[in-house]
């Protein structure tokens, strides 16, 4: 029996395995012997392995890996006195949404994947959303923010990351804080979704806490140049310059506003900065600079499973042999499969809409923060958080009960650095 | 005004990037009728050869473009002479699918060597610009608008004043013919790649300081190189310049357009680009003939 799961796993999987049986047998020998060992699970996951997004869909995937070496480890997950070692089937969606959609249809009839985690980012979590409706497949996705997807009623769908419409209003929380207060933002936005979505919380939000969205442009999203929308930008002499866009746009407007002497009190900038290629990109540059995050290797929660925040850190550290810790991509990737995880335990039940019904009811305290969803799906329980780069380093400031720093204010011109 | 004066200075500044960007483009296709998909491609390898001295060599993005020019007129001779020759004159969709391949097979391949990470050229003066009044000009881009202006410069010069240009363009002007007055056709098709693929090494390079760069960054450049080049008209150099600094002006001004104007830039720019079409059918300058 065992054997057959030694055969089924690839080359790289066989180690985990081997501690996975070894934890097994031992586990078998001793103390409970009610608990068997029953049909491998297997997960599905098409995420983006090459094309624009390789690098944040390598991050999801190096979250995903990082559970399902721990789960098996322990021999799978137990559903009702039975371990069911897990098994991750992966497709590269090239990041391509509509290539995404076509890819978890095949998992799910050719591969047999029982259950769906998310790609990577907006569009391909929507197309897949569908698939995953259509076949009354539970998926919980990590990578997709934009409450477009949640707005159309789907039942089988699950986010656990907080929602594009929180990814900037936290920096606005913090500003408000902030002496002498910022009062005029200038929002860049690229023409995407979740950006979209982001940059039309910040001009709802500005206003209640005192402060006025002055400058407000859209661009093509992957737009290789912006200095055009920085000049213009520099014009309405903003205190607080944001982007809401990603990693590529926030080092593009980064280098601009350098270069044409932009100069604000806050750049908060809605995806990039906490990745560690910002500033490995734009060295000294990227002082200073703060974004709102899922999460981060800071954070204070006491988690109910899993490993805590201290432990997690250490896992990435030796499973990728890092220097760096894991930044909330990888962190929300894990999260989904730890949501997974106690919804079937507590489901006790592999039956799709029995996990489905877990799901809905779920309310964990997690290394990531709390994973509860709301009606439509969405975890909009946990809070985000704010960090900003201070000497090459990223040190969480706000809010400030889980932070370990606090802000610089305000940012020095360009000309001073 | 000022603010006016600013965008159209920006505006020139990232035509220069895609003056250089479509100088070999736009050879390649006029001389040997390839519209190369992999142009990009060979874009962000020169680009990522600069990102490597400058990191570790500390060479400076500049001193390093003649380097990104060599390596790629080798890669690109080689390309030429052992891959794309074979389909020289084969009908243009099979030119198409081979450069396709050549591009996903030098995307995949950066990818291995360099991982997906976003890679950024940042010199000490990257900051600093001629302040003109109220009107910044970033040193980084003038600098690039410069070396367009010399890559046109000496392409012009290799085509009109050398035996060798004089050979490519009667290539160019009729294959067959050249042939029998003596030009040798596989030395001459892979040369005329080769130095489409220097400059766009060259390119590169410039892209770097301003950009981040990962293995699919050059992919929107194929576009724009094939954009300039429809715009300006196949075959001058001098249409490629006018080509190119004219879509990076309308690029600009469109972001600047009132309104929603600003998240259609893309849109705008290739609305213009019909326009033209419709009323100037072989581009600004194109040719006649």
């Amino acid at each position: 029996m065992t054997m057959r799961y030694i055969i089924r796993m690839r080359g790289e999987k066989l180690a985990p395995v081997l501690v996975g049986l070894a934890v097994l047998l031992a586990a078998c020998g001793t103390s409970s012997p009610t608990t068997t060992t029953g049909s491998t699970l297997v997960f599905g996951a098409a995420v983006s392995l090459t094309g624009a997004q390789s690098k944040e869909g390598g991050l999801t995937k190096q979250g995903y890996d990082l559970w399902l070496d721990w789960i098996n480890t322990r021999g799978g997950i137990v559903v009702n006195n039975v371990k069911h070692p897990v098994q991750i089937k992966y497709e590269d969606d090239q990041s391509n949404p509509n290539l995404s959609a076509t890819l978890v249809q095949k998992l799910i009839t050719d591969e047999k994947a029982q259950f769906i985690l998310g790609p990577y980012g907006s569009a391909a979590t929507a197309t897949d959303a569908i698939i995953a409706e259509k076949n009354a497949i539970p998926m919980v996705e990590a990578n997709g923010a934009a409450q477009a997807i949640f707005n159309k009623g789907y039942k089988y769908t699950f986010g656990v990351l907080s929602p594009a419409n929180k990814y900037l209003t936290g920096v606005l929380d913090m500003a408000a804080t902030l002496s002498p207060k910022p009062t005029t933002i200038a929002m860049l936005t690229a023409n995407d979704n979740f950006s979209v979505e982001v940059a039309k919380a910040v001009e709802d939000y500005a206003p209640t806490v005192g402060m006025q969205v002055v400058f407000s442009k859209k661009y093509p999203a992957a737009a290789p140049d912006v200095s055009g929308l920085i000049s213009q930008a520099k014009q309405a002499n903003p205190d607080i310059v944001m982007n809401s866009g990603h990693l590529a746009e926030s080092i593009a407007i980064n280098k601009a506003a350098k270069q044409l002497g932009l100069n604000a009190k806050i750049f908060a900038y809605s995806v990039g900065p906490s990745t560690p290629d910002f500033i490995s990109a734009l060295g000294a540059d990227a002082n200073y600079v703060v974004d709102g995050s899922q999460w981060t290797p800071q954070v204070k929660y006491k988690p109910s499973f899993y490993l805590s925040v201290s432990d997690y850190v250490k896992a990435y550290k030796q499973k990728y042999s890092s220097s760096e810790p894991p930044d909330y991509h990888v962190a929300e990737s894990t999260a989904a499969c730890l949501a997974f995880q106690k919804a079937m335990e507590n489901a006790g039940s592999l039956d799709p809409s029995k996990v489905r019904d877990a799901l809905a009811s779920l309310d964990v305290i997690t290394f990531f923060g709390e994973i509860k969803f709301d009606s439509r799906g969405i975890n909009t329980f946990k809070p985000m958080v704010v960090e900003q780069i201070q000497n090459g380093i990223h040190y969480t400031v706000f809010p400030s009960d889980v932070a370990n720093g606090r802000p610089q204010y305000p940012t020095p011109p360009w000309s001073s650095r | 005004m000022s603010q006016f004066t600013q965008q159209v200075i920006l505006g020139l500044l990232l035509g220069g990037v895609y003056v250089a960007v479509a100088l070999g483009f736009s050879l390649v296709w006029g001389i040997l009728n390839i519209v190369n998909l992999a142009h990009g491609a060979l874009v962000i390898v020169g680009a990522y050869i600069t990102w490597d001295l400058f990191t570790r060599l500390h060479i400076d993005p500049f001193l390093s473009l003649p380097v990104d020019a060599l390596a790629l007129f080798v890669i690109g001779y080689a390309l030429q002479r052992g891959v794309i020759n074979r389909v020289i004159r084969a009908p243009l969709l099979f030119t198409f699918l081979l450069t396709f391949g050549i591009n996903l097979v030098i995307v995949s391949l950066l990818l291995l060597l360099f991982t997906a990470d976003f890679r950024s050229v940042t010199p000490s003066y990257s900051g600093s610009g001629l302040q003109l009044g109220s009107i910044t000009i970033p040193y980084i881009r003038l600098g690039g608008l410069l070396v367009a202006l010399v890559l046109a410069g000496v392409l012009w010069a290799i085509l009109n004043r050398t035996r060798v240009g004089a050979a490519i363009l009667a290539v160019g002007a009729d294959r067959d013919a050249a042939q029998l007055v003596g030009v040798d056709l596989r030395h001459i098709y892979a040369l005329t790649f080769a130095i489409g693929a220097a400059f766009a090494g060259v390119a590169g390079g410039i892209i770097s300081t301003f950009q981040s760069i990962t293995p699919t960054a050059g992919d929107p450049y194929t576009l724009q190189a094939f954009a300039v080049v429809i715009l300006g008209g196949l075959g001058r150099v001098s249409a490629t310049v006018a080509g190119g600094l004219a879509f990076g002006l309308i690029e600009v001004l469109g972001q600047s357009a009132p309104g929603l104007g600003s998240g259609y830039a893309n849109a705008i720019a290739f609305v213009v680009l019909v326009m033209v079409l419709i009323v100037r059918p072989r581009g600004l300058l194109g040719r006649l003939a």
